[in-house]
């Protein structure tokens, strides 16, 4: 007779139960709204008004372009600063990781309310009055600012990891530091890189509360449309969910999420 | 429809679920439930802003106003908390205050137990729109009171999903029936009349009438909040503000500088204003068709209106600062926008909010100063009331709609809120109660011209009611705002409900209004773009296992190997 106690298979009962609740159930009603009509009958209608509205269809690709524009400002700023946190001999390095992690303790509704006032301010001079109406740029802002961290975070995890002995070889070998960053850091740090853009791309085009705030609602991304349509349309609403569920899972595999090695995600997140 | 502030947890929690907050709590055993789902906002909740209503006169329990043996109404003139104030409500009431301040919920389940001889507990939570409360009913969530607008009373009822009111709580003679005692007689009419729109049939065939269905809590008209300073600097007076109406959404001059609603139903409504104003302006105010020919058009949805209303709303976004629910009266008493359309009771709010600013050595400083103005062309007549989903708690329902009708409590919610009440007040016993509140509030001293008539609201005769107010409180202010005047009233159409296949065109169309429309071009550069990003990334992928993407052996390694073979 076996023992009783917990086996691995009771350790995950609890997580089991979570993913069907709140995992698989949600999803299945999501499918069974986006081919059904509003009698409840199968329907292939939400699906064909899709795709043959070029509403919709520019709503995502818009979208894709803001993430886009926000995932390459936030690599650009977040990467520099994760190489020399990373590699820096500082002993209190940690605090300066800490001014860039500290925003996410806060609220992002209230972070996204006050940088709505700062921009406010900002507009009251003269110079920069433009800010008022520049609402893609100030949905971007907000975006970058939100997501800043998410880059971040992988980006140093990974780089942290890069052996020191590698660019000692590589100095030894001759290299200078423009063929050392080129052959060891980014070929290393790729799958905090890779990582880090699921983390921002993805979000940033269902975050419409950063679009509404600081782009005064005049900024529609797909997750504004969506959350729309579930006021009046859930099947439309669904069909939508749905489209969007594909693209995230294309790019996800494209950037190599689906990976089982350990090292692919970088992140400790 | 008045979706107010809208908080952080509210958006950054559950967006699809109701901020459940549980406001009261009189606990006890065999309590009942009384499950309220209400406006955000849409109810004293206490705390500073809670309107004492000691402050106005006395009142006796029922609402009655107390006077001296002249005649007068006893004013209390301290308008803090202080212990006779304390002593007084504790009387009045019959519990003490709470340490929070008078509030409401409490006050009723203190009440209710009282007349009723029965513990009660209120689970109060609030939505945000009428379409959120909607899809929750449709979902199954049980409530026993809700509070939807006009046409989502409509829209329930014919689906079948209310309750009638019982035929006793109109019964005036019973004591605690406060709303059928209270409640304006020109709202009653409202809601005997439909306000004038089609009677429909619920599923068992029967006529609905509003009144069956529904008891009214606030209403109101939207307008224009503006900052007439603003206009004056940029050059563009009162007056010609007044004859542009609903042209301002589109007037060029306002760039950047107005504001429209996030929402379909209310910027549809504007769109349609702005397209056919001439059409308005052009109808025949003392016809008897007027108010149909008005109402209809404010309610057309077939194809051709669409049409035509669709290019008058891609020029309104292009005009408008934003779409906005609730950013618009902090938008206004900063000064960044100069116009902002706003429901009655949302300009009332943002009025006070501009006056509220106090300089340094506590003297009233005034920040900003907005005013409020209807169309000419017409504009919307609104009304929230309370309804009993299927399967609610008649009883308890009722007699909280009682409660909230009792003019105390109808003053506290006004005041809190900014919106107006339904409830007049009783006029057999002198000046009804909401007479006295308005004169409280806005009143002057009488002279030959500042006579506003509010007689229309009371049912009376013109020149029976009413109050004296200067002339800016009588034309473009908080009053106006408040206690519309019977033209404005005149000239406005209530919304009706779109069935379902105009509802669908409808939201079509403000998707394609919100969203970015992009060039064909645009989009086959972008596509191609991504495709291109897509292939690249494929390729590093799987590159390698294609043959013609692999690395070729020298040609001398192949030499060797076809001659080893």
């Amino acid at each position: 007779m076996k023992a009783p106690g917990f086996s691995r298979k009771t350790l995950c009962i609890p997580y089991a139960v979570f993913l069907i609740f709140f995992v698989v159930i949600p999803m299945c009603v999501i499918l069974f709204y986006a081919f059904t009509d509003s009698e409840m009958h199968f329907s292939f209608s939400n699906f064909l008004r899709f795709f043959s509205d070029p509403t919709k269809l520019s709503t995502i690709v818009y979208s894709i372009v803001i993430s886009l524009i926000t995932t390459v400002i936030c690599l650009v700023i977040a990467y520099p600063v994760a190489l020399i946190l990373a590699r820096s001999k500082l002993k209190k390095k940690f605090i300066i990781l800490m001014l860039f992690v500290l925003p996410m303790w806060i609220n992002f509704v209230l972070r996204i309310n006050a940088i709505r006032e700062f921009f406010n301010l900002l507009s009251q001079a003269d110079a920069l009055s433009w800010l008022e109406t520049a609402n893609i740029f100030k949905t971007v802002v907000g975006m970058v600012y939100d997501f800043l961290p998410f880059m971040i975070l992988p980006l140093y995890t990974t780089m942290l990891k890069i052996d020191d002995s590698l660019y000692e070889a590589s100095a030894d070998l001759g290299a200078n530091s423009f063929t050392t960053f080129f052959r060891i850091t980014l070929p290393l740090s790729m799958p905090g890189i890779m990582s880090g853009v699921t983390m921002v791309f993805l979000p940033s085009m269902t975050n419409y509360v950063v679009s509404d705030m600081l782009g005064n609602a005049k900024v529609t991304i797909i997750g504004k449309f969506i959350s729309d349509y579930f006021g009046n349309d859930w099947h439309m609403g669904s069909m939508i969910a749905l489209v969007l569920l594909i693209v995230v899972f294309v790019s996800t595999w494209l950037t190599g999420g689906f990976h089982s090695e350990e090292n692919v995600r970088g992140a400790n997140l | 429809m008045k979706k107010k502030r809208i908080f952080a947890v509210a958006l950054a929690g559950a967006m699809l679920l109701p901020t459940l907050a549980m406001l009261s709590g009189c606990g006890g055993e065999e309590v009942v439930t009384l499950r309220v789902y209400n406006w955000e906002e849409y109810i004293d909740e206490g705390g500073e802003q809670t309107f004492i209503f000691g402050e106005l006169h006395e009142l006796d329990e029922d609402g009655k106003p107390i006077k001296d043996e002249n005649g007068n109404h006893i004013h209390i003139e301290s308008d803090i908390v202080d212990d006779d104030y304390k002593a007084w409500y504790e009387e009045a009431m019959g519990h003490p205050l709470s340490e929070e301040g008078p509030r409401i919920l409490d006050d009723f389940c203190e009440w209710y137990e009282r007349t009723h001889h029965q513990k009660i507990r209120v689970e109060y939570s609030t939505f945000g729109t009428n379409e959120d409360m909607y899809n929750e009913i449709v979902l199954g969530n049980e409530y026993d009171l809700l509070c939807p607008s006009d046409y989502m009373i409509m829209k329930l009822a014919a689906e079948g999903r209310l309750e009638r009111y019982d035929e006793s709580f109109f019964d005036p003679s019973i004591p605690e029936n406060y709303y059928v005692r209270n409640v304006s007689p020109f709202i009653a009419e409202k809601f005997e009349t439909n306000a004038g729109l089609d009677v429909r049939k619920d599923p068992e065939g029967e006529n609905i009438y509003w009144k069956d269905f529904a008891a009214g809590y606030m209403w109101g008209t939207t307008g224009f909040v503006y900052n007439p300073a603003a206009l004056e600097a940029a050059g563009i007076s009162e007056e010609e503000l007044g004859s542009l109406g609903w042209d301002v959404f589109t007037d060029k001059r306002f760039r950047g500088k107005i504001t429209a609603k996030d929402n379909v139903r209310d910027t549809y409504f504007a769109a349609l204003g702005v397209t056919f104003q001439d059409d308005l302006l052009a109808l025949d105010r003392t016809g008897a068709d007027y108010i149909t020919d008005l109402t209809a058009i404010f309610n057309a949805t077939d194809d051709a209106t669409i049409d035509v209303v669709e290019p008058t709303l891609m020029k309104i976004k292009e005009n408008i600062y934003s779409f906005e629910t609730d950013t618009g009266k902090s938008d206004m008493v900063q000064g960044k926008i100069w116009l902002n359309y706003a429901w009655s009771g949302d300009a009332v709010y943002a009025l006070d909010l501009a006056e509220s600013g106090k300089s340094e050595d506590g003297e009233d400083e005034q920040t900003a100063y907005l005013n409020y103005f209807v169309p000419e062309a017409g504009s919307n007549l609104f009304f929230d009331g309370w309804v009993m989903p299927k399967g609610a708690n008649k009883e308890a329902a009722q007699a909280f709609v009682n409660f909230m009708s009792m003019p105390q409590n109808a003053m506290r919610n006004s005041y809190y809120i900014g919106y107006t009440s339904v409830i007049a007040g009783e006029t057999d016993d002198g000046d009804p109660a909401m007479l006295t509140y308005a004169d409280y509030l806005y009143g002057e001293e009488e002279d030959e011209e500042n006579f506003y008539d509010l007689s229309y609201f009371f049912g009376a005769e013109d020149g029976t009611y009413g109050i004296y107010a200067d002339e800016e409180q009588r034309t473009k202010r908080q009053l106006f705002a408040q206690f519309p005047t019977p033209e404005v009233i005149a000239r406005s159409a209530v919304m009706d409900y779109y069935d379902e296949e105009a509802s669908m065109r409808i939201n079509e169309l403000w998707s394609r209004v919100k969203a970015e429309s992009l060039e064909p071009w645009t989009i086959v550069v972008i596509v191609v773009a991504v495709v291109g990003i897509v292939g690249a990334v494929l390729l590093i992928k799987f590159g390698n296992k294609i043959d013609f993407f692999r690395t070729r052996p020298k040609k001398g390694y192949e030499k060797v190997k076809e001659e080893r073979a």
